[in-house]
């Protein structure tokens, strides 16, 4: 089996969420089939500069064919783009010309798949809202197997979407949240599709006193780990925690890992160590009481993964379904979506240690259960098998609206659609009536 | 704060957060959601200035845009002013043109509104010190409103833990503690009033010893000393002996509250 990965970055230093995953994923998937990775020569996933060389390259044994960016990203551009199609009724038009400037727009990467079609079994588009899984998708639609990575953001809302998740092969969904909400936007309900989300790389052993050695932390502390931005609810955490240090002057202290993007505030119990290789993000995490995840829109926690692969609970904002569904299912993490709710699940999480040990364990129950790599590799392979046998059923593209059509200004701004979608986790009882074979 | 008892291997994450929820609910004593309360809060301040959108600047820009701005200097206008010239002859002509003037246009309702606006310039001139100082005022109350704010809702916070903490404290003392009757005399109500009680509950000794300590004091300190001033019992006496401060330097057995302190 030949498969091609086809992502807009990739790079062993590049630590996106999508793109990561893409790297787990063909990393993994080549101990299977012949894997060959595409993309494009950015690095930056603010500007898509040209950054890296055109052509052959290899990471980690895996070819990987990069391709030139057309054009930079106009901030500006984008933004009056994406207040049109996401705020104002618009055009299919619209639409088309938001991800044009929303990039990274790459012919020669779309042109390379469309020519080397017949090389590859399936192609494996990550992230839907880009512009490579856009045209390849329309272009390939016999071979491309989907894997989203689609958060509850109006993207989702827009029209130009619906196509490209109704005709895919088969679409691997990161949570059941995110199924829920495609499906409900796109009514692809008859397109094969699995939940299988994205194993890590844990290591077997941690080494939590070598973590508090190097970074000169003595106290009990919770972690979060990724970009401090306000995207990601982190100013939320800083005023909340701050209350709640007041109110505990001998509680838990919170450490960040990551890119600061927001100002953190100067704070004797908030401490910033920046970005910490691999080693010591999992030391830390060992040596956490628990795993904060502030984010408002997650497809899929990966660092909530680990925690709970080290036996560690998350406390995550409850306003996020995927994070929230998670926590029910699992039952290895608690949630909040207010002050008081944030101050009684940590206090709880850090005062009640039988709670913090069993909502730990069921945490390292559920990453064995559903993220360990043999049952990913296994859903991947599942699918391509499934596809294999029902060759005959690749469905027929639908076609583009013609030219009057397209420009025709009467498609709802892109939030009110995804205001109208399913909200809310997945609970246990609906997620088994949903999995029930027929 | 939250107390979850976990008694088996099993933990339930929806109903632990159901618990989580209702024990806010009795906090809070209404049950509001964040969102109605901040509906409730904007309705009531939707007509006023919101405390948290004053930027703590305000003044200062408010200052650099007076400043800023060239105000032009305001001019009088009487129903003259538009046939007014430095020349009296030209003024003379203009007089004498106005009636032709007047069979093209009617000059009288421009003359009357440059009049009217005339005196809004002046009027809007000074009050603009006064909005300055309102401003000001303003400004400065709505920060000394959030800080206290800020303050008391830490302070709310912070007894609200300690009451729990409290709470909690004697519910596990009380758990803890048992009375065993055969070890410990159980606390006894007083059997009369006052002192009555006391005494019939005093062993025979005990209270020979006691009347035999306080004859001592008697005698040692006659009634000339300040407590026999105070009480205005000359001679001291029981009473004497009682108010001077003779109990309070007795030992702590002796004394109704030394134990307890101790």
């Amino acid at each position: 089996m030949k498969l091609a990965v086809v992502v807009q970055r990739y790079g062993a230093e590049i630590n996106g969420g999508a793109e990561l995953h893409a790297r787990y994923i063909a990393e993994r998937l080549a101990k299977h089939a012949q894997v060959e990775v595409v993309t494009t020569c950015a690095r930056d996933y603010v500007t898509w500069r040209n950054e890296l060389d055109a052509g052959a390259d290899s990471v980690n044994g895996l070819p990987v064919r990069r391709f030139p960016v057309r054009r930079e990203r106009e901030p500006l551009d984008f933004g009056r783009r994406s207040r049109r199609v996401f705020e104002e009724p618009h055009s299919l038009a619209d639409e088309l010309a938001w991800l044009d400037s929303e990039g990274p727009a790459s012919p020669a990467l779309i042109d390379y798949l469309a020519r080397s079609a017949a090389a590859f079994d399936y192609v494996l588009l990550f992230s839907y809202r880009y512009y490579h899984a856009w045209h390849a998708a329309r272009r390939l639609p016999g071979k491309a197997v989907l894997v989203p990575t689609a958060e509850r953001d109006p993207a989702i809302g827009l029209a130009m979407f619906g196509p490209v998740f109704r005709n895919v092969r088969g679409i691997m969904y990161n949570s059941y949240e995110e199924r829920a909400m495609i499906q409900g936007a796109t009514h692809n309900e008859h397109v094969p599709g699995v939940v299988v989300g994205v194993g890590s790389d844990v290591p077997a052993r941690t080494d939590p006193a070598r973590f508090r050695r190097r970074h000169g932390i003595t106290r009990p502390f919770a972690i979060y780990i990724g970009r401090i931005d306000a995207n990601k609810g982190c100013g939320e955490l800083f005023d909340y925690f701050q209350r709640y240090a007041t109110t505990f002057p001998r509680g838990l202290d919170l450490v960040l890992v990551g890119k600061p993007i927001i100002p953190i505030p100067s704070h004797h119990r908030i401490h910033h160590l920046g970005f910490l290789p691999d080693e010591d993000k999992f030391d830390a995490l060992a040596a956490a009481d628990l795993l904060v995840m502030p984010s408002y829109f997650e497809s899929l926690s990966m660092v909530a993964l680990e925690a709970w692969a080290l036996g560690r609970p998350v406390l995550a904002n409850g306003r996020c379904d995927v994070l929230k569904g998670q926590c029910i299912r699992s039952n290895a993490g608690l949630y909040y979506e207010s002050y008081e709710e944030f101050a009684e699940t940590l206090y709880a999480l850090e005062s009640n240690g039988p709670l913090h040990a069993r909502l730990g364990r069921n945490g390292r129950e559920f990453f064995c259960r559903h993220y360990a790599w043999p049952v990913i590799e296994g859903k991947y392979l599942d699918m391509f098998r499934q596809l294999e046998r029902g060759a005959a059923a690749a469905p027929a593209p639908e076609p583009m609206p013609g030219w009057f059509a397209r420009r025709r200004r009467e498609l709802p701004p892109a939030a009110e659609v995804l205001a109208r979608l399913p909200s809310g986790a997945v609970t246990r009882a609906a997620n088994a009536r949903r999995d029930r074979p027929a | 704060m939250s107390d979850f008892t976990v008694k088996n291997d099993s933990v339930d994450v929806e109903q632990i957060m159901r618990q989580v929820r209702s024990r806010i609910r009795e906090k809070r004593g209404v049950d509001y959601t964040e969102d109605e309360i901040r509906e409730l809060a904007s309705v009531k301040l939707e007509r006023f200035l919101d405390p948290k959108g004053v930027r703590s600047d305000l003044l200062e820009q408010y200052r650099k845009r007076r400043d800023a701005s060239t105000t032009p200097r305001n001019y009088s206008f009487e129903d003259t002013t538009l046939y007014e010239s430095s020349r009296p002859l030209l003024r003379g002509l203009r007089k004498l043109l106005n009636p032709i003037l007047k069979l093209f246009v009617n000059p009288t309702p421009v003359i009357d509104a440059l009049h009217i606006q005339s005196k809004l310039n002046d009027s809007y001139n000074q009050a603009e010190s006064l909005y300055y100082e309102l401003i000001h005022n303003l400004v400065l109350e709505t920060t000394r409103l959030g800080i206290e704010v800020k303050n008391l809702k830490m302070r709310v916070e912070s007894m609200s833990s300690r009451l729990d903490f409290d709470e909690r404290r004697a519910r596990a003392l009380e758990g803890v503690v048992q009375y065993r009757p055969g070890v410990v005399a159980p606390l006894q109500p007083p059997a009369g009033g006052g002192g009555g009680g006391v005494n019939a509950t005093m062993s025979a000794d005990e209270a020979e010893r006691r009347s035999r300590r306080r004859r001592r004091r008697g005698r040692r300190r006659p009634g000339t000393g300040p407590s026999g001033e105070r009480t205005g019992q000359p001679g001291g006496g029981h009473e004497a002996g009682r108010s001077d401060g003779g109990d309070a330097s007795a030992p702590s057995g002796e004394t109704g509250n030394g134990p307890a302190e101790s």
